[in-house]
């Protein structure tokens, strides 16, 4: 499955580049992350609790970040799997400073890449893959936007 | 094949059942045509089902100040045979009658389908055309929704741990409306690759009135207003409806699956909200 975006946070580029780049905030951004950690350079093994609806899947894997061009390009690789399937995710995010409001520093967020998903979850939840993919995409960026204004507000008050 | 095990509650009635629910961690079984098959996949595993098929008081249709209240047990299948809601609220019978098949119609319940949240279910294009409340009892406080604030996205709602769907309150059709719901099924599962309710009014020669709900195109199931603009005040000829109906997918952000690309979906959202238009306007009496 293709899966490919763009989402708009009302932060600078390279405030967004270090965002995306902290295992804290993703952590906390991840819908369902129980654990995050830093288990080599650029590499990171989690625990997720993915609940939609009655579903509910655990989720052990990993996340690594390659190819670093701050503050405008990386690559994320993701795979992961459970009692219900496995996932397996390699994508590029890609940071443009915005001209939506020229008044504030934002940045364009865009995503594309290649989700696999295989096992039960897949077999049966096929009509509702996307869907999820776009809700889970939704959810991380709302999280980060909401977290970016707290961790900026210093920066703005001086 | 066999779900995990789980406790089992079979209340009698609805205070029961909330006092089951209230500590937030048993999971309500309705008529188990999503949840029971999630069991078996082992997809779903909760702790405790509180089966509702005992609570009686959940299972009417009756016609109250202008509404017609459907209690939330209600199945699909009585709602299609109800000769009340077949006569004052032809849209919502004309939707239960396009779910799944018989056996399903037989099982499932309006409840169950909107707390369960499919963004391909048939009832909310119909539900939103109608601008249904949603009536939510917990053991603490009750309250009502519009069904629009009460589906909040792809297999979520509003309702609150503990919380359940009592009733769903629909408006009894004001004369000379013309309604029509239009779908077009994926034959595995029964489900909306998309579907278009529709009602109509006309007055004086002109479009007066217009609702349209489209369910099956977004990640939830939502009012077509920039269609409902383009129609309102016309004559309701086939042009104004195909100027209208073009507009059905305007800023969707459309699903993609086995079944459909998400431009085939925005293609298929006007042909069938065209026919939808086209039938309702053909029952405007």
């Amino acid at each position: 499955m293709k899966i490919s975006g763009s989402y708009t946070l009302p932060v600078a580029r390279e405030r967004t580049y270090e965002l995306l780049q902290d295992p804290d905030i993703l952590a906390q951004c991840m819908p369902g992350t129980d654990h995050l950690a830093k288990i080599g350079p650029d590499e990171y093994e989690m625990k997720m609790k993915m609940v939609i609806s009655a579903v509910q899947g655990l989720f052990a894997g990993k996340i690594r970040v390659a190819d670093q061009k701050p503050p405008a390009q990386f690559r994320l690789l993701v795979e992961g799997s459970g009692k219900v399937g496995f996932l397996k995710g390699d994508g590029v995010l890609t940071l443009v400073t915005s001209d939506a409001l020229p008044s504030d520093p934002s940045t364009d967020v865009h995503y594309e890449g290649e989700v696999q998903v295989g096992g039960v979850i897949a077999g049966v939840g096929q009509r509702l893959l996307d869907t999820t993919a776009k809700l889970v995409i939704r959810k991380f960026f709302e999280k980060l936007t909401e977290l970016a204004g707290q961790a900026s507000l210093p920066a703005a008050v001086k | 094949m066999i779900p995990q095990n789980f406790e089992y509650s079979q209340p009698n009635n609805l205070n029961e059942a909330l006092a089951l629910l209230a500590g937030g961690n048993a999971k309500v079984l309705a008529g188990g045509m999503s949840l029971i098959p999630l069991m078996k996949l082992r997809l779903a595993a909760p702790d405790h089902l509180v089966d509702l098929s005992r609570v009686t008081d959940l299972k009417s249709i009756r016609e109250e100040a202008g509404t017609i209240k459907i209690g939330a047990m209600t199945t699909h299948w009585e709602i299609e045979a109800s000769p009340l809601l077949r006569s004052k609220c032809p849209l919502l019978a004309e939707a239960a009658s396009n779910i799944g098949d018989v056996q399903v119609r037989n099982m499932g319940t309006i409840g169950g389908s909107i707390a369960h949240a499919d963004p391909a279910a048939d009832y909310p294009a119909s539900l939103l055309a109608l601008e249904a409340q949603v009536r939510i009892a917990s053991a603490k406080r009750e309250r009502t929704l519009s069904i629009a604030d009460f589906l909040v996205e792809a297999l979520t709602t509003a309702l609150e741990p503990g919380e359940i769907v009592r009733e769903i309150i629909v408006p009894v059709e004001a004369s000379g409306t013309g309604v029509s719901y239009q779908k077009m099924v994926q034959p595995a599962s029964g489900f909306a690759i998309v579907g278009t309710a529709a009602r109509v009014r006309k007055s004086g020669g002109k479009v007066s009135f217009v609702r349209v709900g489209i369910t099956g195109l977004a990640g939830k199931a939502f009012r077509a207003t920039g269609v409902e603009k383009l129609l309102a005040g016309t004559a309701g000829s086939a042009a104004d409806v195909q100027k209208a109906a073009a507009v059905a997918a305007d800023g969707v952000d459309a699903n993609t699956d086995l079944h459909a690309s998400a431009a085939y979906r925005c293609q298929m959202a006007k042909v069938y909200t065209a026919r939808a238009l086209t039938q309702a306007l053909a029952r405007v009496s």
